[in-house]
């Protein structure tokens, strides 16, 4: 405990210098415009904006890209209130309430607890992530290649099952992602693999160009030349502040937010969605006057981006303690320190405490920025969702070009973008989920490499992956998971992943 | 994938070569895609999918394209131009004063943001612009 307080206190040092504030404001500013912004998710944003960070320091860069993460969780919801429209697909459960609040004339309130319970939540989280990380790191350095392979293996069946939809076309979604992943030089023999003579592929397929093109590109496909009739209804700023009634009512959805959202955010899968749609279906089962839902009841706001916003920050743990990304946004994050030169997994804490403890730190301070950040300046992020989608979209597609070609200085990785926006774009229209494919391009070498080093301590003997007992308790977990899965295909009824699916496309 | 990995070497159990992996994958895929396509009845008609944003994103697919094959030639300013310059005039048929400010001061901000602010290196093309 005095350990933790000690780094916290090395971590607020760090953070309290001017240039990181700043960086941690600029985070959250951009986050909260990206949330806002139809068509611009967190995943894209943070891809785009990747390149920016370059000349920073890491600590810097990784408070910017933090801020832009949990900003793009806050500002999501702005555009669900008073538009109907989620700003990303963590914020699609708040549409329900939030915009019959709205259409009351109760914008302000709706907004105002949605910014408190993100705050709430949001800080009450890192101490979670703070606690909780160190040790996880801990039990970790104890893994050996075997261990590795099963935990990976484990963490990609949970989100095939987590996603939701068709555990098959997930499973086959992943795989692609690990195929995609094969691409370059083999890490352990140097034999060049599907590259075709492109020196540019000897590094493999980038996650940023991946992440661009199946999430920017592959929506601006799908979503231009649509017509565009957006209502905005606009909040009344004098009655931003809650009613004593409403205060009370939130009270209790947010702190059940937290911890769900917390915990559910640590497994792997769209735990930021599915946090929001858990945490609705418990206010509605809790609440003494269920009818009051979808007309506008404060709970049905509170507890889901309270949820939302821990689950984002719960998505960490496993990322900064075990260096394993739980959904494609803690991959992107990943992917962000790999590039300035920080390997996370479970020295990552020991051996960058400065990093480690300066991201904490900037959490409590970005959620505090959020907080005033968010409610004075609703009305900007409003006009932000006036600008016409004709303009918008191509500026987004710029963008994107110029985020990921920055990254290497490389039209290869503009070409993959190109050729990854057609499949996402393909994929959508035959409903297959895109975020396995992230995935599975991250964690590809390093699931390849235990898997292979695993193989050569055994002399080849696959019974090393059930001899070894936490190894054994992964794979169990993901038999368990697999046929969980499986269970609808056989008994013919829809499991609450296919409900959860269907409630996403109908908001 | 099977039959591009013919040229990698397999390797042995005990010692798994670069191909390994991959034919593992391989085969995964193709165990999912047939269980895809014995359920391919149960789920919706291929024709009952829209495509009316089709014309939209073909001409956005090409910009990207357009942007992939030539912006270290021309450079980024002036694909931007060209780029944005269709996009809004063309496609979208927004005003021409509206799409010249936009187009510029897009392609022109967003080089100096980037390249001179942010000092992230974007193509100049042959004749330095």
């Amino acid at each position: 405990m005095e350990a933790t307080f000690s780094n916290l206190v090395l971590g607020f040092s760090t953070v309290f210098n001017p240039a990181n504030i700043f960086y941690a404001l600029v985070g959250c500013l951009i986050g909260t415009m990206v949330g806002v912004l139809p068509g611009v998710g967190p995943l894209a944003g943070i891809s785009m904006l990747l390149p920016t960070t370059f000349g920073l320091n890491p600590t810097s860069a990784i408070i910017l890209l933090a801020g832009i993460y949990y900003g793009a969780m806050y500002g999501g919801s702005t555009t669900s209130i008073l538009m109907r429209i989620p700003g990303e697909a963590a914020s699609v459960i708040t549409c329900i309430d939030g915009y019959a609040m709205a259409q009351k004339g109760r914008a302000g309130p709706a907004l105002a607890i949605a910014a408190i319970g993100s705050y709430i939540s949001g800080t009450l989280s890192v101490v979670g992530l703070m606690f909780l990380a160190p040790p996880l790191a801990k039990f970790a350095l104890g893994f050996g290649p075997p261990e590795y392979f099963s935990l990976l293996f484990c963490g990609l069946i949970v989100l095939s099952y987590m996603t939701g939809g068709s555990i098959v076309k997930n499973l086959a979604m992943i795989v692609l992602g690990l195929m995609f992943g094969m691409i370059g030089i083999d890490q352990m023999t140097g034999y060049f693999r599907f590259s075709y003579g492109l020196v540019a592929l000897g590094d493999g397929i980038g996650i940023v160009p991946v992440a661009v093109g199946l999430f920017g590109i592959s929506e601006i496909l799908a979503t231009a030349g649509q017509s565009e009739k957006r209502e905005v209804l606009k909040p009344r700023l004098r009655d931003l502040l809650p009613s004593k009634q409403e205060f009370k009512d939130s009270v209790g959805p947010i702190g059940r937010g937290t911890i769900l959202g917390f915990l559910i955010g640590i497994i792997p899968g769209s735990a930021h969605i599915i946090s929001t749609f858990v945490s609705y279906a418990m206010e509605r089962r809790l609440s003494k006057h269920p009818e009051r839902f979808g007309k506008g009841a404060i709970e049905g706001v509170a507890g889901p981006e309270s949820a939302n916003n821990a689950a984002s920050e719960g998505a960490l743990v496993p990322m900064l303690a075990l260096g394993v990304p739980t959904g494609p946004i803690p991959a992107v994050l990943l992917a962000a320190l790999m590039v300035h030169g920080i390997n996370p997994g479970p020295l990552f804490i020991k051996e960058q405490p400065v990093i480690f403890w300066g991201l904490i730190a900037s959490m409590y301070v970005g959620n505090m920025v959020l907080l005033l950040l968010n409610l004075p300046m609703v009305g900007l992020f409003v006009n932000f969702l006036r600008v016409p989608y004709r303009i918008l979209y191509p500026t987004i597609l710029m963008f994107c070009v110029v985020g990921v070609y920055a990254v290497n200085s490389s039209l290869v990785d503009v070409g993959i973008m190109s050729v990854m926006g057609v499949i996402g774009y393909l994929l959508r229209k035959f409903d297959f989920e895109t975020a396995p494919i992230v995935l599975g391009v991250v964690l590809a070498p390093i699931i390849e490499f235990s898997f292979r080093q695993a193989l050569a301590m055994s002399n080849g003997d696959y019974m090393i992956f059930i001899q070894r007992p936490i190894s054994a308790v992964f794979l169990v977990v993901a038999l368990v998971m697999i046929l969980l899965g499986l269970k609808p295909l056989i008994w013919k009824k829809k499991d609450w992943r296919e409900r959860l699916t269907e409630a996403e496309k109908s908001s | 994938m099977v039959w591009e990995r013919r040229v990698l070497p397999l390797g042995t159990h005990t010692q798994p070569g670069p191909g390994y992996f991959p034919l593992l994958l391989a085969i995964l895929l193709i165990i999912f895609g047939g269980i895809l396509i014995a359920r391919g009845g149960l789920t919706r008609a291929f024709r009952s999918l829209s495509w009316s944003e089709a014309p939209h994103a073909i001409a956005i697919l090409a910009c990207s394209v357009l942007a992939t094959l030539f912006m270290e030639r021309i450079g980024y300013r002036i694909t931007m131009i060209i780029i944005l310059g269709f996009l809004f005039g063309v496609l979208e048929r927004i005003r021409l004063w509206q799409a010249l400010t936009l187009t510029l001061g897009l392609a022109l901000g967003s080089f100096w943001l980037f390249d001179s602010l942010l000092r992230v290196p974007l193509p100049r093309g042959g004749w330095g612009f």
